[in-house]
């Protein structure tokens, strides 16, 4: 009987063409995800490897859980589907075999569908670099078990994973709808779950429930570099095997609990609910149905039926309980997303509007999406679906009443979505006790940005289903519009939004600015977006389908019967506002500004490089002071500048050529009083940032060691908008611009990174940016600016009158004249030319700090008025980074410091002459509540503070590696900073999380990895290079390191002659501090890629006589190096020094911050690789020990240093 | 008041031919349509319903084209189709007051008096107030016969309205149909000859999309008198007599069958002659156009 049942369903369905459309459909994306080469691999790893494989398979199984709960949802409710129940229970047939062989024929029919994937993924790796879509380099040997193996663990599991959970659902509700929802729940929760993946305490059990195990090989995989990516097959670990077990094991306990569950009775007999208590009636009065009643088609009585009609609909929608349910889902995670929020180091923002506002583009969006399509398709098509339309039809009410009526309702629902955000984001605000809650941020965004959006949304999806005129089919459609144009706008390199249904530049909120700049162009397109989507509204009206269903040929003729006066009128006005609209859309993108796709951009970088590359070498002048005039004009978003400059020759030859990288073409540049003619200008080789590269021949050459003026004159405006928001520094309220006079000579940081992008342009690769240590040019060039070394400097800003503007620099006078301000500032000392000018409506915090050399600096903090929680972190950040820095290194240069908060468009903070651009995304809204979070506002602004030292005192040459100088030393700084005033154990998450990001840095590693020493990442000189100084820091003591640096910054800090300092000058004050025994760590850290692999095996302790406890460890060391691809050999142990530590309880100190309680602790000699046995005797007692428990070393596996301590 | 139809033909895209060439007048009264299955009796009513369009010919209702003007028909008809389903989450009285407002009625109190009263008339009143999803089929079924009866229409199109009604309900039904029959155009189809030959006083005669037979019931019988026999046969006899005869139907008694044919004179062979009912009518009707296999 199992036999008939399972052939009859293989038989079935193999004939049935969704069969065959769906392995179709996952055959096609896997040969396009790999023959494009669009596999989530880097660029150094081959697109066949096994574990790249596995994670296609992944990401197509996830996708495929929609086809699984289609084929695993069907087999039982088909038979109440087509009623065939009642034969089946006449029958007799064994339900359980009925059920397993329902379920083994669609399971078997479920796995053609992933092995479809698989032919798929390999046809791809065969096609791809065969036709050039990828290149042939990224594709290795194909292994058959790097296909096999994936496909067993991963697509296998999955999909009967999937598919027992969609039969069981079915089997076990009777309702096929909950296999739909079911699976788009369980997307939604999966897609949750990696927000789970963030943290680093939480990643593991994250990992561990991910039900497609993407992330648990993802974390197994995380710091695999290329070269091992490309060499393991799939490695089949415990955690993932654990994983895999796990799910597949829950799938047997679903089929078992199926099995059990079902019978035929309570499956196909309808319950009979118990019939209410039949009312007591008195019989109504039938005499009304003798009279002629009036009846009333007038007008107005139709406009209230259709917004009766409207409300019906609405309802209808609301009280599904699948809406609900959804709708219920959406607003979980719209008030988790909110109560949680963005969080940096594991800190939460506060609750402030814009982040409310924002996480309705988290998970909630996801929700938003299916409800839209899913609740459009059942609004279009519930007369027919629930068979009333034969009824409804023959009524008298117009179409329009109906069709209008159907949107409506649909639009209403739209309209609760967004009003959902507000209620979600505003409940959030209260009870967090966050009360400066703004409303016109919330309905403007809400209900004039979102609202229309979702209307957009919902136009397309109604227009589409009318047309198809069938619910399968147009959600199909629907969906593939927008999988068709996200695809064709991430792989086929064109954003022309104009061309995008629905899409408009993106935007971003801020406090500072409000909607800013981006409210016009987000107008406009909602304008444009809005009359198209009105106008395939009236489409669809024509075509609507009214009673009986015709062929295309009549639709098309009806369609033309209903094209009244009126209609055609309306669509003729709707189609001259989307042109009106559109075409000033275009004017803006593409006449006031200029539309470069990322494709067009890469071949500009090229065409740079290729025509330009040539005067790289050529001898420029170098600024030795600079004097700013600007006018700021922000409500305009216009700069007008002017730069009076001296230049000197500082090469042994006469200059006879400028070659300047000018902004714009016509720049009025005047030498010596005269102005200067462009010799050619580079018209059609534009660099990437828009400058012109241009050929000035000066007047008379400049003679060595000689002087000239040179003038520049400079107008920045923004004119309307663009593709992509144009210039986020200019803005209304927070213009953040660096203006700096143009650099001379080829621009080395405008060529193209991408090995991959530089192949497809026909350009070499490209190992280094920089040149070697020895370089004598780069040894007498400025690592942030070429055109300059230490310029004295001055600035006159004039901004509008509410606003004020800061340059690097002392305010030397300040003045109105009409409505605008005038600000003057000058440097005493000179500097680099690295600064740049901000303008802004500020509030200002001020305090003071006094110096070990007994000098008092001024400490002003210019902020957004209502961003004031953080504002003493920053102050203290800052005062006790200029004292340590001071007493510790040298003296602070300057005689004041500022920092200034800029809008959130961009998200860093920057330290020029005594002045600290911050971005108000990072830190001012940080809710710092909990003492043992990592207070990052304090760390950061001790990190920005270090620059002054580390950048500005101390400015790194030109030559690899040498950014170490600055953004390394300024960790350390930082890191000793927060270390003495919150103690070792707050940092330890930072470090954890430094660790992290370093190993992952290397594992995404696009080329090779460099040796500290020629650092070229910033994973290497922010993560690497505090973790290497933190623990050097360790082994030869503070005092020791900062002598040397102190020894170093005062050797070759504040220099005006070149050769400037590198990564190799510092090196060889390091290496001089350290004694003898500890050298190898600081050659295996900067001049090796080193990794150690130390655990714990077992820990174990008895108790002793009076409360004492032996505890007895085995450990693990092992060393490795790696080279640049991350092959890796043995590494030499040179009696290396490793903590062993063995932990009590953790205490808590005055401040609340939780604190380790170590009971022993001391650094033991390793001097070769493998198991280290070690006894100690305690006080207390334990509860954790372990090998390096700080996490000082760089070890590929840190969570397994520490492990609790067992009892005997 | 009466309904035109001329010359109205209607192929399906698949190549059926569903009406053609149809034409019949139909005056007040219970009109009755029948026809075996697949004969176009629903592809006629719902073209007179306005829920598709012929190809050719028109029908005109009381002054009214109805290809022209369907909203005008709308206005006042009332419809009941074979098939339908409604709204499960809704309350009957809720529906059907929500549908008489769509037919115009705007006065609410008056709207709820009717609706009450109809709903009493279709024997729904004490259930007014559960969900439709609940009801059974003969109620859903009586809710549909509320629904196109209400709002006064002036013609009444309903497509095999007893099915699922028990004998009690249907007689209700009908004496509800009959009573309003007397002052609307009443078009109603069916199987049951039976029913046609009680209530029509007009009726028609469809098959394969053509009118076979138009006519009072009784002038419908009366041209088959004198031209149906009988006789009872063993059942291996049946196949003989099949290729011999015009058979018209058969039936089984105790064990034997019971042959109807149609003959113009005494066909001999023991047949007797009987005098003759609707059913031999409509039966030697349609039995010229499709093949009876009624046993």
């Amino acid at each position: 009987m199992f036999k008939q049942f399972y052939l009859f369903e293989l038989k079935y369905r193999l004939r049935r063409p969704a069969t065959w459309f769906y392995a179709l459909v996952i055959f096609a994306i896997a040969f396009l995800l790999i023959s494009t080469g669009s596999t989530p691999a880097t660029e150094k790893v081959h697109h066949n490897s096994a574990i790249i494989l596995a994670e296609a398979m992944i990401i197509l199984s996830i996708f495929g859980s929609l086809i699984s709960s289609a084929i695993m949802g069907v087999p039982v409710y088909r038979d109440v589907e087509h009623k065939s129940q009642y034969f089946l229970f006449a029958y007799p047939v064994n339900e359980k075999q009925y059920l397993l062989g329902r379920y083994f024929g669609s399971l078997t029919i479920l796995l053609i569908v992933p092995i479809a994937g698989m032919l798929g993924l390999w046809l791809g790796t065969l096609l791809g670099p065969a036709f050039d879509w990828a290149e042939a380099n990224r594709y290795g040997e194909n292994v058959l078990g790097n296909y096999f193996i994936p496909f067993l663990v991963f697509s296998v599991v999955n999909y009967v994973f999937t598919g027992t959970l969609f039969f069981a659902l079915v089997a076990i509700t009777r309702k096929a709808m909950s296999a739909y929802v079911g699976s788009i729940l369980f997307l939604i929760a999966y897609l949750i779950s990696g927000v789970f993946m963030q943290d680093l305490d939480t990643r593991e059990i994250a990992a561990f429930f991910d039900p497609f195990g993407l992330n648990v090989i993802s974390l197994e995989t995380r710091y695999f570099t290329p070269f091992e990516i490309n060499a393991s097959p799939l490695p089949l670990t415990k955690n993932l095997l654990f994983n895999r077990l796990f799910w597949l094991g829950l799938s047997v306990i679903f089929l078992v609990l199926t099995v059990y569950k079902f019978s035929f009775k309570s499956f196909f007999v309808i319950n009979q609910k118990k019939a209410k208590k039949a009312e007591q009636n008195i019989p109504p009065d039938l005499s009304v149905l003798s009279r002629i009643l009036k009846k009333n088609y007038s007008f107005s009585n139709r406009f209230n039926t259709t917004i009766q009609l409207a409300k019906i609909e609405f309802l209808s929608v609301i009280r599904d309980r699948y809406f609900l349910s959804m709708i219920l889902g959406g607003g979980i995670f719209l008030f988790i997303d909110g109560w949680f929020g963005n969080q940096v180091y594991g800190v939460p923002d506060l609750p402030a509007t814009f982040n409310m506002i924002m996480v309705k583009d988290f998970n909630y969006t996801i929700f938003v999406w299916v409800i839209l399509l899913f609740y459009t398709g059942e609004v279009v098509h519930r007369n027919r679906s629930l068979n009333f339309a034969g009824i409804f039809d023959a009524l008298p009410v117009p179409n329009w009443m109906n069709y209008i009526s159907k949107f409506l309702g649909i639009a209403l629902v739209a309209f609760l979505l967004c009003a959902l955000v507000i209620v979600s984001g505003v409940s959030v605000q209260l009870l967090k006790g966050f009360t400066d809650i703004d409303f016109a941020m919330y309905f403007t965004d809400l209900f004039l940005i979102e609202f229309p959006e979702y209307l957009q949304i919902v136009m397309l999806a109604f227009f589409v289903h009318v047309l198809v005129n069938s619910k399968f089919t147009g959600h199909f459609v629907g969906i593939g519009i927008w999988i068709l144009m996200w695809g064709i706008r991430s792989f086929g390199e064109v954003d022309y939004n104009l061309f995008f249904y629905g899409y408009m530049p993106g935007y971003i909120l801020s406090d500072m600015n409000g909607f800013g700049h981006f409210f016009q162009p987000i107008f406009w397109f909602n304008i444009y977006w809005l009359a198209v989507g009105a106008l395939l509204l009236c489409i669809g009206y024509l075509f609507w389908i009214r009673g009986v269903e015709e062929g295309f040929k009549k639709r098309v003729s009806q369609a033309k019967a209903q094209l009244k006066p009126i209609i055609a009128g309306g669509m003729i006005a709707l189609l001259l506002v989307s042109i009106g609209a559109g075409g000033y859309i275009y004017y803006n993108i593409s006449v006031l500004n200029k539309y470069v796709s990322s494709k067009t951009s890469e071949k500009i970088a090229a065409n740079y490089e290729k025509a330009f590359k040539k005067y790289e070498k050529k001898l420029q002048p170098k600024y030795t002071a600079v004097k700013l005039y600007t006018d700021i004009f922000p409500e305009e978003r216009k700069i007008i500048s002017q730069f009076i400059t001296r230049v000197q020759n500082k090469h042994k030859v006469a200059i006879d050529t400028l070659y300047f990288n000018l902004p714009k073409k016509g720049m009025r540049i005047i030498w010596n009083a005269k102005q200067l003619k462009p010799s050619f200008v580079g018209d059609d080789v534009s660099s990437p940032n828009e400058a012109h590269f241009t050929k000035m021949p000066l007047p008379e050459p400049l003679q060595p060691g000689k002087f000239a003026s040179l003038i520049i004159y400079d107008t920045t405006q923004v004119n309307g908008f663009g593709n992509r928001d144009i210039n986020p520094r200019l803005t209304y309220n927070g213009t953040f611009m660096d203006l700096i006079p143009p650099s001379f000579g080829y621009e080395v940081n405008n060529e193209l990174e991408s090995d991959n992008d530089r192949k497809k342009q026909g350009l070499p690769p490209k190992d280094y940016d920089l040149p070697v240590y020895t370089d004598e040019v780069g040894r007498s060039t400025f690592v942030f600016n070429k055109s300059a070394e230490l310029v004295s400097f001055e600035a006159v800003v004039s901004t509008s009158a509410e606003q004020i503007a800061i340059a690097p620099g002392y305010l030397q006078k300040q003045w109105k004249k009409g409505e605008r301000a005038y600000f003057h500032y000058k440097v005493d000392e000179p500097i680099d030319l690295f600064y740049s000018v901000v303008s802004a409506k500020y509030a200002i915090a001020k305090d003071k700090v006094t110096l070990p050399d007994g000098r008092i600096i001024p400490i002003e903090i210019y902020y957004h008025p209502q961003h004031k929680y953080n504002l003493s972190r920053f102050i203290k950040g800052t005062q006790d980074a200029l004292v340590y820095n001071s007493k510790n290194f040298s003296p602070y240069q300057f005689n004041q410091i500022r920092v200034l908060e800029f809008p959130r468009y961009l998200g860093f903070a920057q330290s020029f002459p005594n002045t600290v651009p911050y971005s108000e995304s990072f830190a001012w809204l940080g809710d710092f509540s909990n003492p043992n979070d990592y207070d990052y506002a304090y760390y950061v602004t001790a990190h920005e503070m270090g620059h002054q030292w580390w950048g500005h005192q101390l400015v790194p040459n030109m030559t690899r590696g040498s950014n170490l100088l600055s953004e390394s030393l300024a960790e350390y700084s930082a890191i000793m900073v927060a270390e003495h005033t919150y103690g070792k154990d707050n940092l330890r998450k930072f470090l954890k999380e430094d660790l992290d990001r370093y190993l992952r840095g290397r594992a995404m590693e696009a080329k090779k990895e460099n040796v500290f020493i020629d650092c070229n990442r910033p994973y290497q000189w922010y993560q690497k290079g505090s973790l290497i100084l933190y623990a050097l820091r360790d082994y030869i003591g503070e005092d020791t390191l900062n002598a040397a640096l102190k020894k170093f910054i005062t050797e070759w800090g504040n220099k005006s002659v070149a050769p400037y300092a590198g990564s190799h000058d510092l090196y060889a004050y390091i290496e001089a501090a350290t004694p003898k025994d500890l050298k190898y760590f600081v050659e295996e850290t900067w001049k090796k890629i080193t990794l150690y692999d130390n655990k714990v095996i077992t820990a174990t302790a008895k108790k002793l006589a009076d409360n004492k406890f032996e505890v007895v460890l085995k450990l693990n060391s092992r060393k490795f190096y790696a080279d640049s691809a991350g092959a890796e050999v043995e590494g030499k142990y040179y009696n290396d020094q490793i903590d062993i530590g063995i932990f009590g309880e953790d205490k808590v100190d005055a401040k609340g911050h939780k604190t380790t309680h170590p009971l022993y602790f001391k650094k033991h000699v390793v001097n070769k690789s493998g198991e280290i046995v070690i006894t100690a005797q305690v006080n207390e007692l334990p509860k954790k020990a372990g090998i390096d428990p700080y996490n000082k070393l760089i070890d590929r596996v840190s969570d397994d240093n520490l492990q609790p301590v067992v009892m005997d | 008041m009466i309904l035109e139809i001329k010359n109205l033909s209607k192929t399906y895209s698949n190549g059926v031919k569903a009406l053609n060439d149809i034409n019949l007048s139909i005056g007040k009264g219970m009109f009755g349509l029948l026809g075996p299955n697949g004969a176009g009796k629903s592809s006629l009513m719902r073209t007179i319903a306005t829920l598709q369009n012929a190809d050719a010919g028109t029908i005109t209702f009381d002054g009214i084209d109805v290809q022209q003007k369907p909203q005008a028909l709308r206005e006042v008809l009332g419809y009941l189709p074979q098939e339908f389903g409604v709204y499960p989450r809704i309350s009957a009285e809720m529906l059907l007051d929500h549908l008489a407002a769509l037919k115009g009625i705007d006065n609410k109190k008056e709207r709820k008096e009717l609706v009450e009263a109809m709903l009493q008339r279709v024997n729904l009143f004490k259930v007014r107030s559960k969900y439709l999803s609940t009801y059974s089929g003969g109620m859903k079924q009586r809710f549909g016969i509320a629904q196109a009866l209400i709002g006064n229409p002036k013609l009444i199109i309903v497509d095999e309205p007893t099915a699922g009604l028990d004998p009690a309900e249907r007689n209700r039904f009908y004496n509800l149909l009959s009573e309003l029959g007397e002052n609307t155009v009443v078009i109603l189809s069916t199987h049951i000859v039976e029913d046609v030959s009680t209530l029509c006083s007009d009726m028609a005669v469809i098959c394969l999309g053509e009118v076979m037979e138009h006519g009072h019931p009784l002038e419908v019988v009366k041209k088959m008198e004198g031209k149906a026999w009988r006789k009872t046969v063993s059942r291996n006899e049946v196949e003989q007599y099949r290729n011999e005869f015009r058979v018209i139907a058969s039936h089984l008694r105790a064990g034997k069958i019971l042959l109807h044919i149609y003959a113009e004179t005494d066909p001999g062979n023991g047949f007797e002659r009987i005098s003759p009912n609707l059913e031999d009518a409509y039966f030697s009707t349609i039995s010229s156009k499709v093949d009876l296999v009624t046993i």
